[in-house]
């Protein structure tokens, strides 16, 4: 039986989830993959991973958001670099920890349950009795889930994003469309066009990330040995958290460096 | 999204049901129209964010361009700011040093604010000591005629941190000559010193006197002083009162009936008529004075008529004389030489 850390450090895992990955994204992406079925099986993955925790969702992320907002103003006017704060709050919460926030919390909500699932039909040879029968598991179960999730991860980040723009703007100007000129002069100079792309080709790997990497790792579990599932689940979790650090970290060196 | 046909219900009757139709089950029968919102709004909320983003960034506006040309734009970025009264009116779009050396930091300025730049607008970058660098502009007269597109401006630089070590430099003289004038022995210590006596002084009992004259023996001599002058006025009046009287009197002998003057007046009138008198006298005089004249030209002709006598006496005694000789001459015996005139 496998320790969950191992699979981080096994070449073959990696090599055999990349090409997980860039199958699903493949079949997720051409229409031919979406039959009723499998649209059901999309819609019900994005019903319990975006709606069930929708509000609870949107209640961390204000929460998270009032929190930062207040100790970056508080902090920029002591350092008296207070014109600064809005594009700070903006740049920090709406661009790096909000989809950061929602790729975590889509993990540990929906990844765990879509490893465990696949890792159980893995142990259980369903998966393999589906290909016997013609018909490929990677159509029929698995890119539905994998587009469902990622759909959720944007969808969430969006709201999560628009929640955030909109206390930043409250929590500056008040309830007014006074500040409205230079806000917008403000939200110019972060969501510049290289900023928006990267922002947006992040929150897609996000997704991606957060639907493929449970489920491919998932596909490692032997099948008939019930014991390697909890193994393989904490593997999977364990290397999402480092593909979405890596996600982030390259997406800063970009912008940044 | 449509609703889910092809799940079949979980049917324990036929074969153990699998997890995921358990939970097909269990979900409720709208989810698809949940999940329809759910992504048609986060469809409309990243269509809305994008088209925001555009307005914001100015692509729904017209723009014009402004060159800015400058020797060093250290501290400047695409996407800073030109501001006018503080008021962002356009950004910059792009930097790039030109062969001679200089850079040229193009500037857009949507159309609607570029009123405010007119051809005798002058550009500042301002590099303050925290934050970023700022582009200004600054049009004194807004009458002159509006900047045209694609203007070339040079920009004036003003760097707080190239001014701070020789601001330092000059403080710290500064602060040498205040540490100067301020030790111990200093000539302002000692003017503290002499000015706090002297207002010592002046707080005494004498004040601002005693002050003055550095003591307050010398300011009971004044104050001595001060009261026997008073004492000597005192006495002036009584004799200014006493001159009053005598100048009334005086006045009263030389101006008043009978007096000096009165008597004067008199003289004067008695000499103008003896000096009447003396003017007749005169003129007699010069009379008698013409007559004289004439008298003595009278004179002087008969005084010619005598000398033409004397010479004809002359002339007959001198024949006299030689008749006299003559006789003598034959009349020997006689030596008398008396002559006996006719």
């Amino acid at each position: 039986m496998a320790f969950g850390g191992e699979f981080i450090f096994r070449p073959r895992s990696w090599r055999r989830l990349l090409r997980f990955a860039g199958f699903a994204t493949v079949a997720a992406l051409s229409p031919s993959a979406y039959g009723p079925q499998a649209r059901a099986v999309a819609v019900r993955q994005i019903y319990l991973t975006a709606w069930r925790i929708l509000p609870g969702y949107l209640v961390v992320a204000a929460a998270l958001s009032l929190l930062l907002i207040e100790v970056v103003v508080v902090s920029a006017r002591r350092y008296g670099v207070a014109q600064y704060s809005l594009e700070l709050v903006l740049r920090v919460l709406v661009l790096e920890l909000v989809p950061l926030l929602t790729a975590m919390f889509v993990a540990l909500r929906s990844g765990a349950a879509i490893g465990a699932e696949i890792a159980l039909m893995s142990v259980r040879g369903e998966l393999d009795d589906a290909e016997e029968a013609g018909a490929s598991p990677l159509h029929a179960e698995l890119v539905p889930r994998i587009a469902g999730a990622a759909m959720s991860v944007l969808s969430l980040t969006t709201l999560g994003c628009v929640i955030a723009v909109w206390l930043s703007y409250v929590v500056f100007y008040g309830f007014t469309p006074a500040g409205l000129p230079e806000f917008t002069r403000i939200v110019n100079n972060v969501f510049d066009g290289v900023e928006l792309f990267v922002f947006g080709l992040k929150c897609a790997l996000f997704g991606l990330a957060v639907a493929t990497v449970p489920a491919a790792t998932g596909l490692e579990a032997e099948p008939g040995v019930i014991k390697s599932l909890p193994a393989v689940v904490l593997g999977g979790l364990i290397k999402l958290f480092f593909a979405i650090v890596t996600i982030e970290v390259a997406s800063l060196m970009v912008k940044y460096a | 999204m449509a609703e889910q046909p092809d799940l079949p219900p979980a049917s324990p009757a036929q074969r153990a049901a699998s997890p995921a139709e358990i939970a097909a089950a269990l979900l409720p029968r709208s989810l698809g129209v949940k999940v329809g919102i759910l992504i048609a709004v986060t469809v409309m909320v990243i269509g809305g964010f994008v088209t925001y983003v555009l307005y914001a960034r100015g692509v729904f506006e017209d723009t014009q361009r402004i060159a800015l040309i400058t020797d060093n734009a250290e501290g400047i970025a695409v996407g800073t700011d030109l501001t006018f009264a503080g008021f962002p009116i356009g950004r910059v779009r792009s930097i790039r040093l030109r062969d001679d050396g200089k850079v040229r930091i193009g500037v857009r300025v949507p159309v609607s604010e570029a009123k405010w730049l007119r051809e005798s607008s002058i550009f500042v970058i301002e590099v303050p000591l925290v934050g970023a660098a700022k582009l200004r502009a600054f049009t004194a007269n807004l009458q002159d005629a509006p900047l045209p597109d694609r203007a070339e401006r040079p920009v004036l630089r003003g760097d707080t941190a190239q001014e701070i070590p020789r601001m330092v430099a000059t403080l710290r003289a500064v602060l040498e000559n205040v540490d100067k004038m301020t030790e111990t022995g200093s000539s302002l210590e000692e003017s503290l010193k002499n000015a706090r006596a002297v207002t010592e002084r002046m707080a005494g009992k004498h004040g601002v006197l005693g002050g003055v004259l550095g003591g307050e023996d010398q300011a009971r001599k004044v104050i001595a002083a001060i009261d026997r002058a008073n004492t000597l006025l005192a006495s002036l009046g009584g004799v200014s009162l006493k001159m009053d009287s005598v100048l009334s009197k005086a006045e009263q002998r030389v101006f008043g009936q009978a007096g000096f003057v009165d008597e004067t007046q008199k003289a004067v009138a008695q000499t103008n008529a003896i000096l009447g008198e003396v003017r007749e006298s005169l003129k007699r005089v010069d009379v008698i004075l013409a007559d004289a004249q004439t008298t003595a030209g009278n004179a002087k002709a008969a005084s010619t008529d005598l000398g033409q006598l004397r010479a004809e006496v002359d002339a007959s005694l001198r024949k006299l004389a030689g008749l006299i000789d003559e006789i003598n001459r034959k009349w020997p015996f006689e030596r008398d030489t008396k002559i006996k005139l006719p």
